[in-house]
């Protein structure tokens, strides 16, 4: 009897499809959105910030974005951003991205083992990334700017003039590899003539780099630290907490380009806590999916001026 | 044929969930208390549920009066009160699955999503396949944009509440969430075998048919969920997809049809300003949008209204 009583009462499913004005005018508006033909909406760029192993929150953020639906016709990213940018607009699929997330480290492909990290202040020099250039071909299989789904860019500095450099041509691996070649770690890249290291330094959340790409209204996900949470106790870790604050003061003015910004809280995750991967891609997920609503009335907003092109559209008299 | 599998479910169900069925050990107490709950007079079970009562309980008995006092306060609109009654539960019998169960329904009914997955968590590791956790469960999921985790729970919950159009309707959204379309389209028809009346239900096959581009059948499921005392939501749908049908006269005569009833209707409003532009008449569409547009206005309708009339009076 209480079993039955229980199956009876037990809590009521969740509410069916919201029939509200608001709710409706949104789904409305938003198929139009979804269908409408080039040019009739905002090319969107999607913007993958900086972060070290916090960017592994983008996978969630572009895991809703894609369940969603939301268009994105070009994709930028810095550093961590630059390597899950490159898969995502190489057309791999977000499954596959999440496996190659889930192995990600600080020493992914490199060897950071202490006695190399012992070395490097012993003998003052700086370890080669070649490897990690590797393991981005492994994944990237090669691939070329110009052979992206999307359109995609990443950004590194040159460490001899400060210079962002947005590379939007060429090889991705080597490309990536530079956006992420951290400063005081790895030995700067040296590629066409230029001596790259992590772009992250001077340009965090890339939304210049997505307007080269010829984004009108750009989505960013930011995964910006918290450092004052964070308590350096070596060389390294000090050097890295530097970084990371030069990052934030960065990213508090960049993000006042972009249109619109998805923040999941991962500020507190240390750039050696790998164990923390799925809870920074489920809380790319989460913050995701409770900005959605908010970022397709900010892209309706932004389109229907030139939707507005195919309704009819007389001279008001 | 349905009492009978169900039957066989509860006789299938593990050890865990027998107590059910036949009952722990109990001085049997607690049933004059729990007949008032059957009868459904909260009142009287709280006011039974003294002190002094409680106190002389034990085992099954106590651990159902704290299940019965946070029902009934729950029922009363004492939410808070029921959660502390549920916590002290949860205290005293922590693999309970049925307090634990509640709750995380309490948590989760404000909002407390990540307080809540706990608890039908924690009830998951004594009962694995309890329908209330997987619910439970399945919608926070569903909230928090993991759509994969939240269909296999719906699934999980399924096996026990198939006799739930409600349950049936949420996967189906779901589903139509993952562009499932055709798992979508068998949860539909088994929440219509069992509620072929019920409007939610025709409305959301609307939705399913629009999305995947039938909107002549669509507009058909609206009409029958209108038939079937659908409310003005249904209708608003109507105006709006009548326009993206390209029926601006149609969209024109539903939006007022609405309008009738609530004169400042986002949707319908809109629906008529885009079915006036429609037909080429972009004076009347600015007429139309005149009511959203109100600067005091801040919702996204007059946002979205004012951009349109700033593009229509720009060109």
């Amino acid at each position: 009897m209480i079993f039955l009583l229980a199956l009876l009462l037990a809590a009521p499913a969740a509410a069916a499809p919201d029939l509200s004005a608001e709710a409706l005018l949104r789904d409305h508006l938003w198929r139009e959105v979804r269908q409408a033909p080039p040019g009739r909406r905002p090319k969107v760029g999607l913007v993958l910030s900086a972060g070290s192993l916090r960017g592994v929150a983008h996978v969630g953020v572009i895991q809703a974005l894609e369940d969603a639906g939301f268009p994105v016709d070009s994709v930028a990213g810095t550093s961590m951003g630059a390597v899950m940018g490159a898969m995502y607009a190489s057309g791999m699929p977000i499954k596959k991205i999440r496996e190659f997330a889930a192995t990600i480290n600080v020493g992914s492909g490199n060897d950071l083992s202490s006695a190399r990290l012992i070395s490097l202040l012993l003998f003052d020099k700086l370890l080669s990334s070649e490897k990690t250039e590797i393991m981005l071909r492994k994944g990237l299989g090669g691939i070329r700017f110009d052979q992206t789904l999307k359109p995609f860019a990443c950004v590194s500095m040159d460490v001899y003039t400060g210079e962002a450099i947005i590379f939007r041509d060429g090889d991705v691996a080597k490309a990536v590899r530079a956006s992420m070649n951290l400063p005081g770690i790895f030995k700067p890249l040296e590629y066409r003539h230029r001596f790259l290291v992590d772009g992250g330094v001077v340009d965090y959340i890339p939304v210049d780099a997505a307007r080269l790409l010829g984004a009108e209204w750009t989505i960013a996900s930011v995964t910006e630290t918290d450092y004052t949470t964070s308590r350096p106790e070596n060389v390294l870790e000090s050097l890295l907490q530097v970084i990371d604050i030069r990052g934030a003061y960065l990213s508090h003015e960049q993000r006042k380009q972009a249109n619109f910004l998805i923040e999941p809280p991962v500020g507190d995750i240390g750039m050696f806590e790998d164990h923390r991967i799925v809870e920074a891609i489920e809380k790319g997920i989460i913050t995701a999916s409770a900005r959605l609503e908010a970022a397709k009335e900010s892209l309706i907003l932004a389109s229907v001026p030139k939707l507005t092109d195919g309704w009819g559209v007389k001279a008001a008299k | 044929m349905r009492p009978v599998l169900l039957l066989s479910l509860m006789l299938l169900a593990g050890p865990a969930r027998a107590w059910r069925l036949w009952g722990e050990a109990s001085d049997k107490k607690i049933r004059p208390v729990q007949e008032l709950n059957d009868a459904r007079k909260p009142r009287e079970v709280l006011a039974a549920l003294t002190p002094d009562f409680v106190q002389t309980l034990r085992g099954t008995d106590l651990r159902q009066a704290y299940i019965l006092m946070g029902d009934n306060l729950d029922l009363l609109g004492r939410a808070d009160e029921a959660l502390g009654v549920y916590q002290l539960g949860v205290k005293l019998f922590p693999k309970n699955v049925d307090l634990l169960t509640r709750q995380g329904d309490l948590l989760h009914r404000t909002g407390l999503d990540e307080q809540a997955r706990v608890f039908y968590m924690k009830a998951l590791v004594y009962e694995p396949r309890h329908f209330g956790a997987q619910l439970g469960l399945a919608e926070i999921d569903r909230r928090s944009g993991f759509l994969d985790r939240s269909a296999s729970h719906y699934e999980i919950a399924l096996e026990t509440l198939d006799a739930r159009a409600d349950i049936w309707r949420s996967y189906a959204e779901t589903l139509l969430a993952q562009r499932d379309w055709a798992t979508a389209d068998l949860a539909l028809e088994r929440a219509g075998a069992l509620e072929p009346n019920n409007p939610e239900g025709i409305v959301l096959t609307a939705f399913a048919r629009r999305a995947r581009g039938d909107m002549t059948g669509a507009l058909l499921a609206l009409d029958e969920a209108l038939a079937r005392g659908a409310g003005v939501g249904a209708r608003r749908a109507k105006a709006l997809w009548l326009v993206e049908a390209e029926r601006p006269a149609e969209a024109l005569d539903e939006a007022a049809l609405i309008l009738k009833e609530s004169p400042g209707d986002a949707a319908a409003l809109w629906a008529r300003a885009r079915a006036q532009l429609a037909l080429g008449r972009s004076a009347e569409a600015l007429a139309e949008l005149a009511p959203l547009t109100a600067a005091t206005r801040q919702d996204f309708a007059a946002r979205a209204a004012r951009t349109l009339r700033d593009r229509l009076s720009s060109r």
